[in-house]
């Protein structure tokens, strides 16, 4: 069994005017120990996806329609509320994008992980202190600094800070949305390996949302391309980058200048994506899609496993019309 | 084809109350008319700032800058008036800049108008010829900014640069905030311009993998100072100064049979107020030595057409 | 600012293969929005109304406001003096009115003057920051350090009585007010780049202020104008009880008001009405502003 299922998920934001249909139909597997990436455009639904997760979607506009959020065995979406705030930061907890303002400016930054430890391990104030100092060394801040406050640390420092909070509670779950988009890329080599370490010796599982699919080339063991709310594609990181099936996926490939090969012009994707609260009635992506036909219009393509574990939302690939 | 800019030893010193911040110290370089400068840094290094006074936006503290070999360090504010026509600039954010209150043909017509050389009409046909070269369908001409999506908002910011037929632009960041398969559009975009109408770049970023995409040459500054310049393929394939190297070790690339050296850099910037005269980047320098600390490097001719500032650049690279 | 409004344009335009959407002149966009705001049109006919009755005061009166009549004291509402009469038997209506002149002009020229110092002051000081600003909010601070009853009271004093005057003496303790508050707007805008784009397409200072700073500080200049009318219209009263404002007969809606305060118990209607008429006009203002608010944001457009 995974320690993260989610099946059938959607969640429609519901306007005065309009529905936007945010998630539509999402299944994913965590497994401890695991990184899932979650990959795709502003507004294709990453958020919204990380949020239902942890219970903290804005209710309203957000309601969730159907599905099922498993978290080792139990349907997060069925639990109540004070259930949740027990596993939330405690075994599953989130890193947010912007490091500048998850932390309180005004206590130190000791203090802000000792709170963590203090509220969800038991720990006396002085042990949760003294776990503080440890947890502040393996993210790799010196534990003098602890007493400093936020605006004493540079970006990095702080992000760094975020993961040691997050962390605190050696949860099972750790969903990171964009969590170096804020950083520089040095900076973000530094955060990256640091989370790579702390996964391999906490065996926590992750899910990683981004919109780099080199962070994911380098972190991810499995990959989930998401567009217009839907899973478009899904398989292991050798299935994705090695194969990729959906043009969507092949679209994103072909809009990122590459640093190995020269290429005079870029293939980008044309058009845009569609409005979320008017979506096509077929296929989503059939809108911006080279190889669109008709059938693509008029019916939305199954999610179809082409090899074990690689699955792709498309008309054109797998079935009777392999063009 | 000549040479349109040329920066010397230019200098941008900010007061501030802890002291004066050298945003910008020493750097020089040229560009041939038609080509494009990538400049290159981590937030803080100065990158923008050097787009900025390069276009004479803001007044600089040291140095001189030649466009079209006059020298346009000193001129008056008439001339410097004038300069907009030559010189324009697209920005990072299609959110803050653009005016909310203006529809889409007021926003491209507002550097015409500012001119006053052209009667309605004219300013009409130009609003349009240039929303059908950035690819802006016509019937957006009276929709609002914000009704817009960050694509073409941000071709909204290219048409209004290019309003007033400048030959050389500096292109701050401009696909940051955009999506990547956007960003890709505008990028192209960008190019096709470039081409259509010879125009020069200086295109800040980031984002190294864009730059080498786009730019010809490209400069890589670290906390205010130049530090190594080359043509864009050069730079990629022999790195020789330090920073460098560790900065093109951590792009992530989306490949992964990729096996790269990692070169890791440790630490974090140092601060640019007041700094002492030593290498910028000794304290991240894994081949730091007794000379790095007491004395800012020079900027060197190591290699034909390939600068580097470094003391121990040929120690290093067995040059 | 409005360029292609034209029709015989637009039609060629529209030849052209451009299609409109729903706003293609500003001025018509705006009305037609000021239009829809039904709450904003009840303001603007209420506002509408007073003026007329109140310009047009002799047409709607049959009595001279100062006009004294003892046997006829403290009357109720009736047929002859459709709101009454107050204790000196002169028709309330009438001193409605002709009191609306002063209240309401005097107030209304004075929230105009107030706000248009306090914008080109505020925007001055904030756009150009440094040595201007420190200086213009030292004086500033100097006048808002005076009581604001205090400070009409001695510019009236020093310029003496009569409408104008007492408009412009209202309008200087209101200004520093106004003038912070656009201030800090434009501090806050300043950081946007299109002001930075406007300064690379080579617009002047003058342009960069009137067309991208200042309309995008209309909400809360509006909003803080439309607070002011209220507090304006008790100032001229305030002004009158020293002397300082209009000389009794005259009559105006602060001082009906506050003259009427000693008959309370007895004759309610001497002090209803007048401040009936007073919040009629700050409620009107009110909502009227709020409307023009959102009618010149495009960003709110349906």
């Amino acid at each position: 069994m995974s320690l993260l299922e989610i099946k059938n998920l959607t969640v429609e934001y519901v306007l005065r005017k309009s529905v936007v249909h945010a998630v539509n139909n999402i299944s994913l597997n965590v497994d401890a120990g695991k990184t899932l990436g979650l990959v795709g455009e502003t507004g294709a639904g990453k958020t919204t996806t990380a949020l239902s997760i942890m219970g903290l979607l804005p209710h309203p506009p957000a309601k969730v329609q159907s599905g099922e959020i498993l978290f080792e065995g139990q349907d997060l979406l069925k639990m109540k509320e004070h259930d949740l705030e027990n596993i939330r930061g405690n075994k599953i907890s989130m890193i947010f994008q912007d490091p500048m303002t998850a932390l309180n400016p005004v206590l130190t930054v000791g203090e802000q992980i000792a709170e963590t430890f203090h509220l969800h391990g038991n720990y006396s104030r002085a042990e949760a202190e003294k776990e503080s100092l440890k947890m502040l060394e393996m993210v790799g801040i010196r534990p003098e600094r602890s007493t400093e406050y936020p605006h004493q640390f540079s970006g990095g420092m702080k992000q760094r800070v975020v993961i040691a909070m997050a962390l605190a509670c050696k949860p099972q779950l750790l969903i990171a949305d964009e969590p170096t988009t804020a950083l520089d890329v040095t900076i973000q080599a530094q955060v990256l390996e640091l989370m790579n370490d702390l996964k391999v010796t906490f065996n926590t599982a992750m899910l990683l949302i981004t919109h780099d699919l080199g962070i994911v080339a380098e972190t991810c063991d499995d990959v989930a391309i998401i567009y217009a709310g839907q899973l478009v594609e899904y398989g292991s990181i050798e299935q994705i980058f090695d194969n990729p099936l959906h043009p969507y996926t092949i679209g994103l490939f072909g809009s990122i200048p590459s640093l190995d090969e020269d290429v005079e012009r870029l293939k980008p994707i044309p058009g845009l994506m569609p409005d979320p609260a008017n979506l096509p009635v077929g296929c989503k992506f059939c809108t911006r899609c080279s190889r669109a036909v008709k059938q693509c219009e008029e019916a939305e393509p199954e999610y179809l496993e082409v090899e074990p574990g690689h699955f792709v939302r498309c008309n054109r690939i797998g079935g009777t019309d392999n063009g | 084809m000549g040479e349109i800019l040329r920066v010397e030893k230019l200098s941008k010193f900010f007061d501030t109350p802890s002291g004066s911040l050298h945003a910008v110290e020493n750097v020089s370089f040229s560009i041939e008319q038609g080509k494009t400068l990538g400049v290159v840094g981590e937030s803080g290094c100065g990158k923008s700032t050097l787009g900025r006074t390069v276009l004479k936006l803001i007044e600089p503290t040291g140095g001189k800058i030649f466009f079209q070999g006059k020298d346009i360090t000193n001129i008056s504010k008439k001339e410097n008036r004038a300069l907009r026509k030559d010189m324009q600039i697209i920005f990072q954010d299609p959110f803050s800049s653009l005016n909310p209150r203006l529809n889409v043909a007021d926003l491209i017509a507002d550097p015409l108008k500012t001119f006053k050389e052209h009667n309605k009409k004219e300013i009409e046909e130009i609003v349009f010829e240039m929303m059908d070269l950035v690819g802006l369908s016509r019937r957006y001409a009276y929709s609002y900014p914000h009704e817009l999506d960050g694509g073409r908002r941000q071709r909204i910011g290219i048409a209004r640069a290019l309003a007033l037929d400048p030959k050389f632009i500096v292109c701050d960041e401009p696909v940051s905030s955009l999506d990547v398969s956007i960003q890709a559009q505008i990028l192209n975009l960008l190019q096709d311009l470039q081409e259509q109408k010879r125009l020069t770049y200086i295109f800040v970023t980031h984002d190294l993998s864009v730059v080498k995409h786009i730019s010809d040459d490209i400069l890589v500054m670290y906390v205010g100072a130049m530090v190594e310049k080359c043509p864009s393929k050069e730079l990629f394939a022999h790195p020789l100064h330090p920073y460098t190297k560790g900065l093109l070790s951590a792009i992530p690339i989306p490949n992964i049979h990729h096996e790269k050296v990692k070169v890791k850099l440790q630490g974090e910037l140092s601060s640019p107020i007041e700094p002492p005269d030593e290498c910028r980047f000794v304290k991240r320098c894994p081949y730091a030595t007794d000379i790095c600390r007491c004395k800012m490097p020079d900027y060197e001719e190591v290699l034909p057409n390939h600068f580097v500032s470094c003391h121990n650049c040929k120690n290093i690279n067995n040059l | 600012m409005v360029m292609f409004n034209t029709k015989k344009r637009r039609r060629k335009m529209e030849m052209a293969g451009v299609q409109f959407t729903k706003s293609n002149s500003r001025f018509g966009d705006i009305a037609a929005r000021m239009l829809r705001n039904k709450l904003g049109m009840v303001g603007l006919i209420i506002i509408v109304v007073l003026l007329i009755l109140v310009i047009f005061a002799p047409l709607f009166t049959k009595y001279p406001y100062f006009e004294q009549s003892f046997p006829d004291r403290f009357l109720y509402p009736n047929a002859e003096h459709i709101l009454g009469t107050d204790n000196f038997g002169r028709d309330l209506w009438s001193r409605m009115l002709y009191g609306g002149r002063i209240s309401l002009l005097v107030s209304l020229v004075a929230l105009v003057m107030s706000n248009v110092v306090g914008i080109i002051i505020g925007a001055v000081s904030g756009y150009f920051g440094g040595a201007v600003d420190e200086i213009i909010n030292r004086i500033l601070d100097i006048l808002m350090s005076i009581p604001s009853m205090l400070m009409a009271i001695a510019v009236a004093a020093a310029l003496g009585a009569g409408p104008v005057k007492t408009s412009i003496a209202i309008a200087v303790t209101g200004m520093p007010y106004g003038a912070r508050l656009v201030r800090s707007s434009v501090l806050a805008l300043k950081g946007n780049e299109f002001i930075e784009a406007a300064r690379a397409t080579g617009s002047s200072n003058l342009r960069i202020i009137f067309k991208h700073v200042l309309p995008n500080t209309l909400a809360p200049i509006i909003v803080n104008a439309t607070l002011n009318i209220g507090s304006n219209i008790m100032a001229i009263s305030g002004l009158s009880f020293v002397g300082l404002g209009v000389q009794p007969p005259t009559p105006e809606w602060g001082s009906i008001l506050s003259a009427g305060r000693e008959f309370i118990r007895d004759f309610p209607p001497i002090v209803i009405f007048p401040a009936l008429f007073i919040g009629l006009t700050i409620f009107a203002i009110n909502i009227l502003g709020d409307a023009l608010r959102d009618a010149l944001d495009p960003r709110l457009k349906d």
